[in-house]
């Protein structure tokens, strides 16, 4: 027993000293999993992690070393070729449209080649055919000298002495091939490259039209369009033109989605919206968002020029026909605000007005009173408003409305009441209310009451008895709630008055009487009909006369501006030194045989006849009916004013009766003022002004296509070109054909030698190219 | 003191002759010579400078230092002289018009300059007397002159002595011709320089007038009925019964018109390379015998005895414009070559300058000591008066007030009429009895343009020219007061057209509606029946509610399901 109990403590001895061998060793030793034994049960532990396929290659390397199995090993390496399944190719329209595509592209870089040439050809003064004048035959540097050279003596000697070694020509080989190898090379890689591009565009246009994410598509928009934007921005720094017609694209956009029913709410999600929209503030907003969408694209786009004028309209606020933002419907398209200021009226003008008087007027006071004014004007429209609900619901209760709808109502009317009353609370804050504006205030408001109370008893029992009833009961309400607050603003008024009459005598002592006259006028009635007041004079415009005002209207004014014939301007200015008589001189000739011939004078001195023999046949009359002739003349033409006027109208006429004299004045239209004439200043000088039908016949009329005005038409055919007026070089210079074609040659077509040509490289005329480019 | 050879290039609308007299005394002072031999680069380099003025600045500078500098530089002034005006601005937006007009404008500056370069060929000046401080010239006399002058030149002073009556001269528009006829019906034709006759003839009839025509071998006389045409033989070719009792007759080269005026105030004009009369009708001025022609726009002028000068064009039957010059009757009027001034005289023994371009004046006011009998520009704007028996010759008279005259000559028998020889320093008076030539010293163009008109030309020459000038024919109805007329834009026709497009472009194109009846269209009106249909019934039905007066049916009353009501269908009731 005590051996057994030896050995094991011996062993479990043994163990421990082991153990404690084996940890001081740090190192971890994994021993490989070895198997003993074939078990069912294998440890995942033990699983050595290693591919167990195998590696054909390693083994077909062994069978390479030997010559019988170089069969076997090619065969499995064959095997291990791995080939990849080709991708369905696209479908045809696909296809095709993406060879057009990379076809237009490859076309267009080829054909754009020559624009440069061809633009040079249209902008150059003359093309003269044929193109290429040298001589198609070579010519050896030596043989082509040879003729001209006429050899002296001495080199002849000299060559006898040594002949020259006959240079022999080199043979140029023609080629046999179309292409040489690096050229076919080139194609064909050129060819290759092409193929690949197609495949990638198509490989990519296929799984891009694969992808069905709407996010994807959605952001794929967007960001095209930011791209765009971008480059638009970009463009118009650069090319303002270019961005314009850009911009038409908008227009055109527009245009798409004005005839499209999309963004209106009319489609089958709009309209489960709609059902939802009653309760839900969210889906009203979403349904607000599309049709703003369809608004932002069907807005129009505007002239930066010809805005200008309407920005000033659109600026004003428009605070009094604020709708609810929530209202899809109702929110206000900017392009209806000119509607909207049609419609200013009433009230919102009223405001508009004193605003700008606010402007005008600088005292403070002033502004107290106008502030006194907005409110009671404030407090009339509010019982307007009132009484117009009133009338409201006068006929909604004739047409049937239900009781709840005009319960629904009557709550309205008497927030407006109330807030129009508390408007008037807060009107005595200003003290500067005078006395008048209280009584103004009192008289209205009396009157307002009366209407209400007669227009209640106006209306007829017709309809059944409950709507009566309801109508009634309505009535009554609304009576006592007005009645009530009426007599609050009674009691004020009559506050305020008290308040302004001590106020008033304060006044009387401070303010000076202009100030007063002038708040007088603010509170004083505008009349009932606006006259307008005509006193100017019509002015007829004919056809012949340059009306700047008219011309403004016409695009093509510019073009007429500059006729204005400057002899106008200069005639115009009366010029003094026209005026200054000249002073006769008297100079020494010769006496004739009827005089003394041998009375000789002195030539220095000036010689002043005796007698003025010239005075005998002066004949005065001469002077004045010439004169005569040319006021004639000038009123010959001179259109007449024409009396519009008709005796009767709006006020009594007949006999004895003169028509007023504001009314003949109205009515009388004057000519267009006429061009000074040429002979005004001038003295006694007429030059008639006619229009020759005649010479007209040989007059351009009409500024042909290039120009833009008269002045440059004009400029372009002043100078001649005859011969005859110029000389001859620059004659012929003017008068060459633009196409010079020499006689008796074949005329081939260009080729592409013409591209490498410098001076059609050299083109640089970027407004040309790019107009020919469009073509 | 004098050149016989004179060129010249001038035109009716040529505006480059101004200052020609100022322009050519300079030349003499300062004309510089370069001697440039013109070599290949030299031109390229040139053809740079003109063409491209930024890119090719470089090798011009390389020059700079060279031998050879380019181009003779032109004299900014005459450079002026020639200019056309303002040329085409940047109106143009059309690119490739823009451009074309560009190109254009270039070759016009290009036919500037080489006028400008030109100019150095017009060798010739012209004479002038040049007397010591203390003498005066016109103590100069033909004799003198005669004496001092090369013998061809002084060939050129001669005198006829004919015996039919008073002698009208002119001279061929070459001046190489002379023309005269005699009120006693003496017609002969001349060439006066070589003195070779062409044909004299008596037509046994007045002869009011005479003219050349457009060649030197057609004449016109207005002889006492009718006008008469004549060939270089004196065989009459044409007589011309429409035109009577003529009294004064201008010929218009570039127009091909003779202008006339008759007994009447008719006056006509025949365009005599077709033979048709183009203008005819009477001035209402009455018998006027004082005629002219202004040569810068072709308008005939016309004295009358009120002292009026009015301008009268083919086409329009009233004066273009009318002067008041002298408040006595007119005794001669005369334009200069270029249009610029008019002298008229009046009987009131006063001699006036007018500025006719600008229809503006008097810019001189002369006073005579007695009344002028004609009077007659040269080329070179000198002023020939004619007093009865004297000729004064006034330089440089128009622009200011001059003093004395140029030179005077005397000869003792009355004058008829006188004309300034082109190209030649002659004047040719014709008087009472016969015809004197006389020598005036730098009267006439020295430089003329061969192909407009050769004094030394030849038949061939003189045919071609004649054919030419038949091309270059002028419409008559281009006779205004301003020749530039054609080259300016109708702007009032063209202001009308434009407002007929516009009233074209504001017309309603609206195609008219088919009418409704009543406003409405056949749906609306069936919607208004049955809605008046229906209200007739609700009416009826209540009438028959009242009188039964049955208790209206209360509307039961909807279960409520509190919250969830607001799903219970509600169909809408119909107003």
């Amino acid at each position: 027993m005590e051996e057994i109990e030896d050995n094991e403590f011996v062993a479990s001895e043994h163990d421990r000293l082991v153990s404690a061998i084996t940890k001081l060793d740090k190192t971890q030793h994994i021993t490989e999993p070895t198997r003993n034994e074939p078990t069912n049960l294998n440890s995942e532990f033990t699983l050595i992690k290693r591919s167990n396929k195998l590696n054909l290659e390693n083994v077909a390397k062994i069978l390479e070393n030997t010559s019988h199995h170089t069969q076997i090993s090619k065969k499995l390496k064959k095997t291990q070729h791995e080939s990849k399944v080709l991708s369905k190719p696209l479908e045809k329209p696909q296809a095709e449209r993406i060879k057009r595509a990379t076809g237009y592209d490859e076309t267009k870089k080829k054909v754009a080649r020559w624009d440069p040439v061809v633009a040079r050809g249209r902008t150059v003064d003359y093309v003269s055919f044929p193109l290429k004048h040298t001589s198609t035959k070579m010519q050896p540097t030596g043989e082509f000298l040879s003729k001209l050279k006429i050899k002296s003596d001495l080199e002849k000697e000299l060559e006898e002495l040594d002949p020259p070694t006959v240079m022999e020509e080199e043979e140029v080989e023609e080629p046999v091939f179309p292409m040489t190898y690096d050229e076919m090379v080139e194609h064909r890689q050129h060819l290759a490259k092409m193929r690949a591009q197609q495949s990638y565009k198509a490989a990519k246009a296929k799984r891009q039209s694969k992808i069905k994410s709407k996010k994807y598509h959605r952001v794929l928009k967007k960001e095209k369009l930011k791209q765009e934007l971008k480059e638009f921005e970009e463009l118009q720094k650069k090319d303002p033109e270019e961005a314009l017609r850009k911009l038409e694209t908008l227009e055109k956009a527009r245009a798409l989605e004005r005839h499209t029913l999309r963004h209106k709410n009319t489609g089958k999600w709009a309209k489960n919206k709609l059902i939802r929209a009653k309760y839900d503030k969210e889906v009203r907003q979403q349904l607000a968002d599309q049709l703003a969408v369809s608004r932002g694209l069907t807005k129009k786009v505007v002239d930066t020029q010809s805005s200008d004028d309407e920005a000033a309209e659109e600026v004003i606020p428009d605070i009094a026909l604020a709708q609810d933002p929530m209202n899809p419907w109702m929110m206000q398209r900017s392009d209806k605000s000119n509607v909207n200021a049609e419609f200013d009226f009433g009230y919102k003008k009223f405001v508009q007005n004193k605003r700008k008087l606010k402007d005008d007027s600088d005292s403070e006071s002033n502004d107290e009173t106008d502030d006194a004014n907005d409110k009671l004007s404030v407090l009339k429209e509010g019982i307007n408003k009132l009484s117009q609900e009133d009338d409201q619901v006068e006929e909604s209760g004739i047409e049937n409305v239900t009781q709840e709808s005009n319960e629904a109502e009557l709550p309205q009317v008497n927030e407006n009441v109330k807030q129009n009353i508390k408007k008037v609370k807060d009107k005595r804050i200003h003290k500067a209310l005078i006395k008048l504006l209280g009584k103004s205030n009192a008289k209205k408001t009396v009157a307002t009451t009366n209407w209400m109370v007669e227009s209640a008893d106006v209306i007829e029992p017709v309809t059944p008895d409950e709507i009566l009833l309801a109508f009634e009961h309505n009535e009554r309400n609304l009576e006592k709630i007005v009645g009530r607050k009426l007599k609050q603003m009674r009691n004020y008024v009559k506050k305020l008055e008290k308040a302004s009459r001590l106020e008033h005598q304060r006044a009387v002592q401070m303010q000076n009487e202009t100030r007063e006259r002038n708040n007088l006028e603010y509170l004083m009635m505008k009349p009932q009909k606006v006259k307008p007041i005509i006193d100017e004079e019509l002015i007829e415009t004919s056809s012949k006369t340059v009306d700047e005002s008219n011309n403004v209207e016409i695009p093509l004014s510019k073009t007429l501006k500059p006729v204005q014939p400057n002899q106008e301007t200069t005639d115009s200015n009366i010029d003094p030194t026209r005026f200054i008589e000249v002073k006769p001189k008297y100079l020494n000739t010769a006496i004739t045989e009827g005089v003394n011939a041998y009375d000789q004078l002195d030539d220095d001195e000036q010689v002043v006849p005796r007698v003025n023999i010239e005075e005998v046949f002066e004949e005065d009359d001469v002077v004045d009916s010439f004169r005569q002739e040319k006021e004639d003349e000038v009123n010959r033409n001179k259109l007449e004013d024409i009396s519009l006027s008709l005796p009767g109208w709006g006020s009594w006429g007949g006999k004895g009766v003169k028509p007023q004299k504001r009314k003949r004045n109205r009515f009388i239209a004057k000519p267009a003022p006429k061009m000074p004439r040429r002979d005004e200043n001038k003295g006694d000088i007429i030059i008639r002004e006619y229009k020759d039908p005649k010479l007209a016949a040989h007059k351009v009329k009409d500024v042909p296509f290039p120009f833009e005005s008269v002045k440059d038409y004009e400029a372009s055919i002043r100078a001649p070109l005859g011969n005859t007026f110029i000389p001859e070089k620059a004659h012929k210079k003017l008068i060459r054909p633009s196409v010079i074609t020499k006689a008796g040659t074949i005329i081939e077509p260009m080729d592409e030698e013409e591209l490498l040509v410098p001076k059609n490289r050299k083109f640089k005329n970027e407004h040309v190219l790019k107009l020919l480019g469009q073509k | 003191m004098k050149n016989p050879k004179k060129k010249e290039n001038k035109r009716y609308f040529d505006t480059k002759t101004e200052d020609k007299g100022q322009k050519t005394t300079t030349d003499n002072k300062e004309v510089e010579v370069f001697n440039i031999k013109i070599t290949p680069e030299l031109l390229r380099t040139h053809k740079y400078k003109k063409n491209d003025k930024k890119g090719f600045k470089k090798p011009i500078q390389k020059k700079d230092n060279s031998k050879f500098k380019g181009k003779a530089p032109i004299d900014p002034q005459k450079l002026e002289l020639h200019s056309r005006g303002e040329g085409v601005g940047k109106g143009v937006r059309h690119p490739l018009h823009a451009e074309k007009l560009k190109k254009k404008e270039r070759k016009f500056n290009y036919a500037q300059e080489q006028a400008a370069r030109a100019e150095i060929l017009l060798t010739e000046d012209h004479g002038a007397l040049e007397v010591d401080e203390d003498s005066k010239t016109t103590a100069i006399s033909q004799k003198i002159i005669a004496e001092n002058v090369d013998i061809s030149a002084a060939a050129k002073i001669f005198e006829l002595d004919l015996d039919f009556g008073p002698y009208r001269a002119k001279y061929s528009k070459n001046g190489r011709h002379l023309l005269l006829g005699s009120n006693k019906g003496h017609l002969a034709a001349f060439d006066w320089v070589t003195k070779k006759l062409h044909f004299e003839i008596n037509v046994m009839e007045s002869i009011h007038d005479i003219s050349w025509l457009h060649v030197e071998t057609m004449v016109a006389a207005a002889q006492k009925e009718w006008l008469y045409m004549y060939d270089n033989t004196g065989t009459e070719i044409h007589c011309i019964k429409r035109m009577d009792k003529i009294l004064r007759m201008e010929f218009l080269p570039y127009h091909f018109l003779l202008a006339a005026v008759n007994e009447f105030g008719f006056m006509s004009w025949l365009d005599i390379s077709v033979g048709e009369i183009v203008g005819h009708y009477n001035n209402r001025l009455g018998r006027t015998a004082v005629m002219t022609q202004n040569p810068y726009n072709a308008t005939i002028c016309i004295g009358n005895s009120k002292g009026v000068v009015s301008l009268w064009s083919p086409t329009v039957k009233d004066p273009l414009a009318k002067i008041l010059c002298h408040k006595t009757p007119l005794t001669a009027i005369t334009v200069d070559n270029r249009g610029m001034y008019m002298a008229t005289s009046g009987v009131d023994r006063s001699m006036k300058i007018w500025d006719i371009r600008n229809l503006d004046g008097p810019l001189q006011d002369y006073r005579l000591r007695s009344a002028p009998v004609h009077l007659e520009f040269s080329q070179k704007d000198m002023l020939a008066v004619g007093l009865d028996d004297v000729v004064e010759i006034y330089n440089d008279c128009c622009s200011k007030t001059t003093e004395k005259p140029y030179l005077r000559h005397r000869m003792g028998k009355a004058i008829n009429n006188f004309k300034f020889c082109p190209y030649e320093d002659v004047l040719g008076i014709g008087t009472r009895n016969g015809f004197t030539s006389i020598l005036v010293p730098g009267s006439g163009e020295p430089n003329f343009d061969a192909l407009e008109s050769n004094p030394f030309q030849t038949k061939k020459q003189r045919k071609e020219a004649e054919i030419k000038a038949l091309l270059d024919k002028i419409p008559a109805e281009l006779i205004t007061l301003n020749p530039f007329d054609i080259t300016e834009v109708d702007v009032p026709s063209m202001q009308d057209q434009m407002e007929a497009k516009k009233k074209l472009l504001k017309m309603d194109y609206t195609p008219r509606q088919k009418k409704k009846r009543n406003g409405k269209t056949f749906v609306a009106r069936r919607k208004i029946i049955k809605e008046v249909a229906r209200k007739e019934f609700i009416e009826q039905a209540k009438e028959a509610q009242k009188l039964l007066n049955l208790p209206e049916a209360q509307p039961a009353k909807k279960p409520s399901f509190g919250v969830l009501d607001r799903f219970v269908s509600n169909p809408k009731t119909k107003k």
